[in-house]
Formats: C-alpha cells, sequence, structure tokens
C-alpha cells in the first residue's frame, strides 16, 4: 500500500508538470497580457519594454522553466493584474471553491443515491418519472441560465436568499469559511444547487442503471430464492456492488464540480478560484493561469488517488491484485 | 471547547453584522463590472482604477460635473512668462489621509513618481522637459512648446505624500512584484479606504480633514465587483446593491418601470466607428477580390458609409437611446466642428452605384472584424452592420474576438474592416487626431491606434500646429480642415456616441459625468 | 417481414411505453427539422440578405405587435426564430454527435485497453486522464483553437470554429468514458467467462470487444446519453465563456447565449424558444437512450 501510494505520488508529480507545460502552451493564444496590463496612451516603446522585462520575449522553453523552477522553489510569482503575489492570491480563493464544491457533491450524493435506488426498485411508479422527467428538465438547461432564474426567483421575486458572494465569513486560522454563518448558508443554497444538479442526476441515474443490473443478476436471484429479506438484499448486496462505477463517477464528478465552478461562480459572483481564473483569462495574466491549473491539477491527483485506495478498500479482489 | 468558541464568534459577528448596517444608515453600496487592478495612481492607465482613485486622490486641477477643468490641490495656474510651460500655486492648509502636510515638494515627487519609466502615464509628461519648485506652494511645469492644454491633460494626475511612499518603499509604481501602494492608499481625496479585498469588495470612508465642502452625505462606501450584467441587475432590484452602472439598454425600460428605481442616461464621450485597412494591398478574407483592396478607394469607403441605417441600428440594437456621429468626437467636446456636422445618410441605392462606378457592380466579400465584451452591444452591432452591408453586396465575413485577443490582431493587420471605440482623454477634439488620424509614426508617439494607417500630409501638418495654437478661433479653423478633410476621404465611419445609463435605489442622488468616473462625493443617499 | 418486426421485443415493447413514442416523434420531428432545416426554414439565417434588422424584436404571432410572418417571433438581427432553431439544431446536433462519436471511440477503447492490460499501460493512460481532467473544457477550447489560428491562414478560421468546438468537446468528455469503461473492465475481466476465454488464447481485442465490452455497456450507455446532452450543454457553456459560436452562425447555444440578454428586457421568446427547443432535444434523446438501454441490454433476455 505504502509503495502504491508513492507510486503514484510521483506520477502525480509528472501529472503536474505536464499541465503546467499544456497550460504555457497555450497562453500566448490567450491574448496579449501587455495590452492589458497598459492603458491607451502608453506608447509603442514603452509597452515593448514592458514586455522585455516580463520575459515574454525569452523563448517559450526558457518561459516555461523559469516559471517551474521558480515554483519548485516555492516562488509563485505575481500577478500580471493585480501584481500581488499570485500564491497568495490562490489561496485566498480555494476556500471559497472548496465549500461550494463540497457542498454540492454532498447535496448531489444525498440526494442522488436515494433517488437512484428508490427509481431502480419501483421504475414504473408514478414518483419515480416524476423524479427522472425532472431531473432530466434540469440537467437540460444550461447551468447558466438555470442560476440566473434562481438568482430571479429566490432573490429578487421572494427576496429570501442573496443574489451574488459568500455573505457572512468567518476566519479559522486563515480559512475564510462562510460555513458557521446563517448569512453564509443562506448565500451558499443557490449556488451549490445550480453547481449540484448536473451531478445530483448523473449520481442517480448511474445508481439505478448499477442497480438494476445488479437485482437482475444471479446471485441476487439466488439470495432472493434464499429468503433474505428486500431491505436486507437490496441496501447490503445490491447497493454495495453497484459502488465502483459510482465511486469511479464521483471521482470525476469532483473535478466536474471544480471545473464546473467557473460557470456557477461567474453567475453568482462567489469569489472563488474559478472567478479568479475568469478574471485572469480577461486580463491575460499568465502567472495566475498556470498556477491555478497547477494547483487543479494537484486536486485531481489527490482526489484521483483516494478514489482509487477506496476502491481497494472496497472489493478484495483489487486488493488481492495490487498486493501480488 | 474551541467548537464553540467558533459558533460564538460566528453568532457575534452575524449580530454585528446587522447591528453595523442599522447604525449606519447612509452606507452606498456599489457594482462596477471590473474591478479597481491597483490602488497606485501611476501603475495602470485604466479607467476603472482612475475613476475609483479620484475618490481617494487628488490631482492639481480636477473636472466639474460639466467636465470643465477647476481648480483642486492648485489653485490658480498661468502661462509661464519667457518659456514655454505652466506655473501653478498650490492650495495651503491641505493634509494627507495621514496627517502629513501638502506642498510642492509632493508634487515634485509625484511627478518623478508618474514619469518613470515604472509609470504607466508618463506620456502625459511627454512634452515636459523640467518641474521646478519655486518655494513650497508654487511650482512651475516647462514644456518642449507652447501647450494650451497642458492643464487639462493632467487631470487624473494624482498627487502622493513623498514622505509616505518613501518610507513604504513605494517611490516607484510596482512593475511586477507588488509595493506597499498597491494595496494602500494615502491622498488628499474626499475619501480613504478603510479596507480592501482584491475583486471581492473595498470599503471607503470619508476623510474628515478634507480641504472642499462639496460631498454628499455618504459615511461608508462599498464597492463590489459583478461581472455578470444579469447578476449586478438582480442584486440591484432586490436592494443588496445601490448603485449599479452599466445597466444592459434591454433592461432600462425593466428597471424604470419597476417601483423603487431609477435610471440616468446620458452620452459618454466614447464614439464608435469603423476603420479600413487604408494600407494593405489585398483583402485578407474575401473569397472573390484577391489581388486587391477595394477599400484604398475612397467611393468604396463611402459606400460603406451609405449603407448603414443608422436609424434601424439605434432603434433595435441600442433601443433608441444613441445619438448619430458625424466626426471622431461628440458634439459638446471643445473643438467639435459644427461645421462638418453631417454623416452621410443611410442610401443604399447611391452605395451600390458608388460600388459599381469604382469597379465592383457585383459587390464583393471581405472580413469585419469587431470585439464581443468591449462596448455596449458590440457584437449585435457588427452583425447589423454585416446585414447592412451584405444588403449593398459588401458581403461581410464577420469576426468577433474578446478584447484580450482585439489589439494584438488588430495591430497585426489581421483585418480588412474593424470596430472601434475612441473617448478622447482630454476632451479635446486633438486626441483623436493624435491617435487615430496621423499617419502611424513609432519616434513621434503619433498614430498609435491608427491600425489601418490612414495617411494624408495635410492631416499630419496640421496637428502640431493645433497643439500649439492659442488663438481659439484659428485652432477651431486647423480642426475644421482636417475634420472635413477625413470625411471627404471617409478615413472612418463614425457611427454614433455610446450611451452611458446608470441604475439606482430611488433614493440615491448622483451626478453622472461624461467620462463615466464615478466620484462618491456627489453621491447622497436620501 | 414486416409482420415479424413488429411482433419482435424492441417494438412491442416500444409500443408499450407512451413515454418513449412520445420521445421518438420528438427526436424525429427535430432531427428532420434539423436535417431538412434548408427546405423548411423561411429565412436562412447564414445568408445575411434573407432578413432585416427592421423587421426585429416582433413578438410570437399570439402576441400583440406581432408579425403574421413570423410563428416564433425574431430576435434582435430581425431573423426568424423558428428558422433560427431549426438550423440551430442542426448545429448543435452535428457538433454534439460527432463530439460523443470521437468521446466514446477514444475513452472507450483505452479505458478497456488500461482495464485488460492494468500495469504501466493503465498507469500511463490514467495520468493522461488526469492531465485532461485538470484541464477544464474551456482551456481545452483555447488550445486547440490557438493551435488552429497558428496553423491555418486567417480566412478559414471561422469554418474551423465548428470543428475546434467539437474536437475540444470531444476531448474534454473521453475520460468519462475512459474511467467508466476501465473501472467496469477490472471487475469483469476477473470473472470466469473472460479468465475461460483468456485461457483459450483468444485475441485480447477479441476478448476485449466481443467478451467485456458487451457485459459493461450499461454504464457507458448511461454516460453516451447523459454525454450527448452535456455536449450539447457545453457548446452552450463555451459560447457564455465567450469561445463558443460566433453569433452569426446560430446554434442552439449560442442562441440561448443571445437569449440571455433578453430575459428580462420582455423579449422572453429570444431565450425561451431556443431554451425549450434545447430542453425538448435533450429530454427526448435522454428517454430514447433509457429506453433503449433496457430492449438491449443482453442480461435483460
Amino acid at each position: 500500500m505504502v509503495y502504491f501510494i508513492l507510486k503514484r505520488l510521483l506520477q502525480s508529480v509528472f501529472v503536474m508538470l505536464a499541465v503546467a507545460l499544456l497550460a504555457f502552451s497555450l497562453f500566448r493564444f490567450v491574448g496579449d497580457p501587455v495590452s492589458q496590463m497598459t492603458g491607451v496612451e502608453t506608447s509603442v516603446e514603452d509597452r515593448e519594454r514592458l514586455r522585455e522585462e516580463l520575459g515574454l520575449n525569452d523563448p517559450f522553453i526558457a518561459q516555461f522553466a523559469r516559471f517551474t523552477g521558480d515554483m519548485l522553489q516555492g516562488d509563485f510569482g505575481f500577478s500580471y493584474r493585480t501584481r500581488q503575489p499570485v500564491a497568495e492570491m490562490i489561496a485566498d480563493r480555494i476556500p471559497a471553491t472548496l465549500e461550494l464544491g463540497t457542498v454540492a457533491l454532498i447535496i448531489s450524493l444525498i440526494v442522488g443515491i436515494p433517488a437512484g435506488v428508490y427509481t431502480a426498485l419501483r421504475p414504473r411508479g408514478f414518483i419515480t418519472q416524476t423524479i427522472l422527467m425532472t431531473t432530466l428538465v434540469g440537467v437540460s438547461i444550461p447551468t447558466f441560465v438555470i442560476g440566473i432564474m434562481l438568482i430571479f426567483l429566490f432573490g429578487v421575486q421572494l427576496g429570501w436568499l442573496p443574489t451574488f458572494g459568500r455573505g457572512g465569513t468567518v476566519e479559522i486560522g486563515g480559512w475564510t469559511s462562510s460555513l458557521f454563518t446563517i448569512d453564509g448558508w443562506r448565500a451558499l443554497i443557490l449556488p451549490a444547487l445550480t453547481l449540484g444538479v448536473y451531478q445530483l442526476t448523473l449520481t442517480m441515474r448511474l445508481v439505478r442503471a448499477e442497480m438494476m443490473e445488479v437485482l437482475r443478476s444471479d446471485y441476487i436471484r439466488f439470495a432472493t430464492a434464499r429468503g433474505i429479506p428486500y431491505r436486507r438484499l437490496h441496501f447490503r448486496h445490491a447497493l454495495a456492488n453497484t459502488m465502483i462505477p459510482v465511486i469511479t463517477i464521483i471521482g470525476l464528478q469532483f473535478g466536474g464540480v471544480i471545473a464546473f465552478s467557473i460557470v456557477t461562480e461567474s453567475v453568482f459572483q462567489w469569489p472563488g478560484m474559478g472567478l479568479l481564473f475568469l478574471e485572469s483569462i480577461r486580463f491575460v495574466d499568465i502567472p495566475v493561469m498556470g498556477v491555478y491549473l497547477v494547483v487543479i491539477a494537484f486536486f485531481f491527483v489527490l482526489v484521483n488517488l483516494l478514489v482509487d485506495m477506496l476502491y481497494i478498500a472496497i472489493d478484495p479482489r483489487l486488493r488481492v491484485k495490487e498486493a501480488a | 471547547m474551541r467548537s464553540r468558541n467558533l459558533m460564538w464568534s460566528a453568532a457575534l459577528a452575524a449580530v454585528m453584522a446587522t447591528a453595523g448596517s442599522a447604525a449606519m444608515a447612509e452606507t452606498f453600496r456599489w457594482a462596477a463590472t471590473t474591478d479597481p487592478q491597483t490602488m497606485d495612481p501611476h501603475a495602470v492607465n485604466a479607467a476603472p482604477v482612475l475613476s475609483f482613485l479620484n475618490n481617494v486622490y487628488e490631482g492639481l486641477v480636477r473636472r466639474g460635473r460639466d467636465m470643465s477643468i477647476e481648480p483642486s490641490l492648485a489653485t490658480s495656474w498661468t502661462p509661464l512668462e519667457g518659456e514655454n510651460g505652466w506655473r501653478f500655486t498650490l492650495r495651503e492648509g491641505v493634509t494627507f489621509h495621514d496627517g502629513a502636510t501638502f506642498t510642492a515638494e509632493d508634487v515634485l515627487f509625484s511627478y518623478q513618481r508618474a514619469s518613470d519609466e515604472a509609470s504607466d502615464v508618463r506620456s502625459w509628461f511627454a512634452p515636459v522637459t523640467d518641474v521646478r519648485v519655486v518655494d513650497e506652494f508654487t511650482i512651475d511645469f516647462v514644456t518642449n512648446a507652447p501647450n494650451p492644454l497642458f492643464p487639462d491633460g493632467i487631470a487624473n494626475f494624482m498627487i502622493l505624500d513623498s514622505g509616505w511612499a518613501e518610507a513604504n518603499d513605494a517611490a516607484l509604481p510596482a512593475r511586477d512584484a507588488e509595493n506597499y501602494a498597491t494595496r494602500n492608499t494615502n491622498g488628499t481625496g474626499p475619501f480613504t479606504v478603510a479596507s480592501r479585498d482584491p475583486g471581492v469588495e473595498t470599503r471607503l470612508v470619508p476623510h474628515d480633514g478634507w480641504w472642499d465642502t462639496d460631498r454628499g452625505n455618504v459615511t461608508e462606501a462599498v464597492l463590489t465587483p459583478i461581472g455578470n450584467a444579469a447578476t449586478g441587475l438582480a442584486a440591484l432590484l432586490s436592494g443588496e446593491i445601490d448603485f449599479i452602472e452599466p445597466v444592459p439598454l434591454q433592461d432600462v425600460a425593466q428597471v424604470e418601470g419597476r417601483d423603487g428605481f431609477k435610471v440616468i442616461e446620458g452620452e459618454e464621450t466614447r464614439v464608435i466607428m469603423f476603420g479600413f485597412g487604408h494600407e494593405h494591398d489585398t483583402l485578407l478574407y474575401s473569397s472573390d477580390v484577391t489581388d486587391a483592396n477595394p477599400f484604398t478607394d475612397p467611393r468604396v469607403r463611402l459606400a460603406a458609409a451609405h449603407a448603414i441605417n443608422i436609424d434601424a441600428i439605434d432603434r433595435v440594437v441600442m433601443r433608441g437611446k444613441i445619438d448619430a456621429a458625424s466626426q471622431l468626437v461628440p458634439a459638446g467636446i471643445s473643438g467639435y466642428s459644427e461645421a462638418n456636422a453631417d454623416r452621410p445618410a443611410y442610401d443604399p441605392d447611391r452605395a451600390r452605384e458608388l460600388l459599381a462606378e469604382a469597379g465592383y457592380p457585383d459587390g464583393f466579400s471581405f472580413g469585419l472584424k469587431c470585439t464581443n465584451d468591449r462596448y455596449i452591444n458590440d457584437e449585435a452591432l457588427c452583425r447589423a452592420a454585416a446585414s447592412m452591408f451584405a444588403a449593398v453586396g459588401m458581403n461581410a465575413e464577420l469576426t468577433t474576438v474578446p478584447v484580450r485577443n482585439y489589439w494584438e490582431q488588430l495591430r497585426a493587420d489581421d483585418f480588412d474592416m474593424y470596430l472601434l471605440g475612441w473617448s478622447p482623454g482630454t476632451f479635446d477634439a486633438e486626441h483623436p487626431i493624435r491617435f487615430l488620424l496621423h499617419s502611424q509614426d513609432d519616434e513621434k508617439k503619433l498614430g498609435s491606434w491608427n491600425f489601418g494607417n490612414y495617411s494624408n500630409a495635410r492631416v499630419d501638418e496640421l496637428l502640431p500646429q493645433i497643439q500649439q495654437e492659442l488663438v481659439p478661433a484659428t485652432r477651431q479653423s486647423l480642426i475644421d480642415e482636417i475634420v472635413a478633410i477625413t470625411q471627404e476621404e471617409v478615413a472612418y465611419i463614425p457611427l454614433y456616441v455610446q450611451p452611458l445609463i446608470w441604475a439606482m435605489q430611488d433614493n440615491i442622488d448622483v451626478t453622472q459625468r461624461a467620462d463615466n468616473f464615478f466620484m462618491l462625493r456627489w453621491v447622497s443617499v436620501n | 417481414m414486416l409482420a415479424r418486426f413488429w411482433d419482435s421485443d424492441a417494438v412491442w415493447a416500444f409500443r408499450h411505453s407512451p413515454a418513449a413514442i412520445v420521445a421518438f416523434i420528438v427526436a424525429v420531428l427535430i432531427l428532420g427539422g434539423a436535417l431538412f432545416a434548408p427546405w423548411l426554414a423561411q429565412s436562412n439565417p447564414y445568408d445575411l440578405t434573407t432578413f432585416s434588422l427592421i423587421d426585429g424584436l416582433l413578438p410570437p404571432v399570439w402576441e400583440e405587435g406581432s408579425d403574421r410572418r413570423f410563428l416564433l417571433g425574431t430576435d434582435d438581427q430581425g431573423r426568424d426564430m423558428v428558422s433560427a432553431i431549426l438550423f440551430g439544431a442542426r448545429l448543435s446536433l452535428l457538433i454534439g454527435l460527432m463530439a460523443m462519436l470521437i468521446a466514446t471511440v477514444l475513452g472507450v477503447g483505452l479505458g478497456l485497453a488500461a482495464g485488460y492490460y492494468g500495469g504501466r499501460f493503465d498507469a500511463i493512460v490514467m495520468r493522461i486522464a488526469d492531465v485532461q481532467l485538470a484541464l477544464p473544457a474551456i482551456l481545452t477550447a483555447l488550445l486547440i483553437d490557438g493551435i488552429a489560428r497558428g496553423l491555418l491562414p486567417p480566412s478559414s478560421h471561422e469554418n474551423l470554429r465548428i470543428v475546434v468546438l467539437t474536437l475540444a468537446i470531444a476531448l474534454s468528455l473521453w475520460v468519462n468514458f475512459a474511467r467508466t469503461a476501465r473501472a467496469s473492465t477490472f471487475v469483469e475481466r476477473n470473472k470466469e467467462y473472460v479468465q475461460a476465454a483468456m485461457i483459450m488464447g483468444q485475441h485480447p481485442l477479441r476478448v476485449m470487444f466481443w467478451h467485456i465490452l458487451p457485459n459493461i455497456l450499461g454504464p457507458l450507455l448511461v454516460i453516451m446519453t447523459v454525454d450527448l446532452a452535456s455536449a450539447i450543454l457545453l457548446e452552450a457553456t463555451l459560447s457564455f465563456l465567450g469561445i463558443g459560436l460566433p453569433a452569426d452562425s446560430p446554434s442552439l447555444g449560442t442562441l440561448i447565449r443571445i437569449g440571455m440578454q433578453f430575459l428580462l428586457s420582455g423579449e422572453w421568446w429570444i431565450l425561451w424558444v431556443p431554451t425549450l427547443f434545447l430542453v425538448a432535444l435533450v429530454v427526448s434523446i435522454n428517454i430514447l437512450g433509457d429506453f433503449l438501454r433496457d430492449v438491449f441490454n443482453p442480461r435483460l433476455r
């Protein structure tokens, strides 16, 4: 197990390097940072000088080497847009994104798994059909439309919830959290729901599909014949067997949640990493974009590692294989 | 134990938040689409920064409600005798937010800081050859030639306290890494920055020792950037925000129709226009004319102008909020040419005739390049224009790109025709002549936004005369001549003046200025 | 012959599932409309001379101030909404189907092989998947767009947007297929029937595609239907973020993005006509997908 983790950690370094390399190779297509950093009246000569100072005239490989070299020494550079240290800017925004993503994921799981089981057990029921249709319509409307509709319904028409931002936040040891105030939760509901609806539908449909397969399999039929109670059968035997693909997807979902949080954060002006990233694209803030992508890559690697470890914990057959 | 503390402090924070808002009735919350990138007045020459910092810092002169120049940290200014330049007499008894006294040394220091290579506003000081402190409250700016517009050109030149900047290692604007002045301020202006969370929230409170009295009743002001227009509108309608700008044109009627809100409409000084690749030998994006550039023929450019139905654009795309433009500055700006206030009428038949005369009876196809996130409804405008061009046989291949890619592509001559909006920074007709009409000349720093390199020897000859002419009538006749030439040659197709639309709660009073700067001191909460 | 088809299991199941019948009709109508858009639509959104700004912002015929020529009204450019959504569906379906097919072939192929061979090959594929996941779709789109821009002459860019967008969407979707296929393959390859096939010396490709693939189709089909929908939606989202198709080649996503500007302005039809059309399309695809999965699942027989 230790060897497995070490091996994966080593691989993850390569993943992050690859992401950084890919990211760097595309930055020059995002736009021209110097045009965004200077005013209309700035002379061509001054603009050229700035370009030179920032090292943007250096060959691509030299720029990449400098970026990774600095990063390995813990120097994440400074934003072109705000001139602030990038490490600090990203670190400030991490809590907002993680809290939003986690709450969205939890919503999608605590609603999605039971709904999936229910709709599998009663495939023809009226409630099942309603659930399936509603969620289908939910995922058929683009996220940004849903977000704005929710804002106008709950924020403007009903006036129950705030329309933007994080509400009341509390700082705990450098982590700015909105989970400890009522205001914070009020602000969190709509974006988390918007972000979670797609994941919820996916989880539910996946659990349902797997569950239906398993229920038809021989060993469940056999167990039914043996007279094992339905409740135990459904939850202990059937559900457990649906978990491998479900865990895979949940691992993926966290990725999806982080990636899609870009749109949700932009609609709700949620001050997370995704919003920062969008602003950075707009200003061609290369250092921030670079670090953001590497940080995201790190999250992915971490989550995937956890998912793979969970596999081993759930499916003993894989444990034997890894050991061998 | 720890978690209990935590819950308690959370509860306390919530209580304090409510108590706080109840006690301060004059808290004013406003939203802008972009957060000012920096708090350093010399680091970035961009509207969001200058607009915001004008509430915190002040210059020697400032612009009043009608954009006229009025005394600020200087009480008066006169041309120097015996040499070119201006003498500024400074206001006495002005203090910075930290209590330091304002003197001529601060002006000299700020000049040096703002004209340094590390500054992005140094172009304002291009004509300055020397700055001399005469006494504690008198300072001379010497220029290389007579420069009647110099005081107008430095209305956004903001003064820092030399002692504060030097003590905090901020003697120069931050170039790559931030310095103290990037997030902290110490100006003489009516408001001081109480806290700042970049990209999230910036709080301002009044500066008690401010020298002037022309200030509303705001006791706390909070700026929140909201990038998404619909979200901003929702925040206004839900009452969480008191003021937003800009309001999408199509939503104005809805906001006005609701109780408790009002909309102020005005005109920005920005003129929206189409430019041509005057110098290109061939079209880049054409499928039929590949060996020539029809736009080098003024008749073709005039045909394009006649193809535009500005009234239809006004009614459908701009919701009746625009005024058509005839030249590169709007009426009301100094130097506006009354003598040339007509624009080519919408006349598709004439356009087809002109095309036939120029040798394109069947028209031709070309590339039209536009932004999609820079000007109000820019994409819709260009789509409408492309359809109008097509109606006379000029088939426009429309490409819309975000502004972050746009200037780069224009500088690389990657266009046949393009969209541009121009706001004269000095509020004078000379500004667009310098940047858009003079031939490209990197050495003299002229024509730097003349992407298609429109070039006319007479225009180039007239520009320096305009810059130095002191007699208004003579100056105007020179400008009139340039406007006549460029209209005759259709150097650009000026379309309209961009509208300026602000929306707010009914109990808010503001003053809208044509440069779209937001002055907190003119805000009152009733 | 026809009678036999009529009586077959699948058709019998179909005849007895009202939801599937409705979905089928809707999908066929939309597909037909999309396919024959150039002949059905009264104006062509690509031909700028077939519409005029003068006709802009007209409401649907049942509202006041409408024009009989435009059944569902016009948008801010004077385009007929009916024509716009027909052409829009054409483009969206093309992009969605192509992207999904590319993603499926790429993802399932790599996932099967990774699960079958395991070891180093598996590690490499999964790490590539990680890299892909870490790059949000918006960046993948920017990257492909940028490379295309750099390699090809400027006049071909507009036509390329569709290819670029399709590839970008496919690339951000293939990982789902790969990881699901891999996880299921891991489980399947340890089962007796696979082991038996391997011991019998069957070619690995045959084992993978003949024996394993049919048994892992269940979850893959779910992903395929959901992903066809998300491919179409992703196109809308990229459009919202400013890197989708240009406004003058209307996909459903672009139409919705443009319609968003009119959410509050009173011209509701500019947003809701394409949105409801998209919902109808996506929902019917999903229902048909579910139905097909239930019917053709080998274990059900």
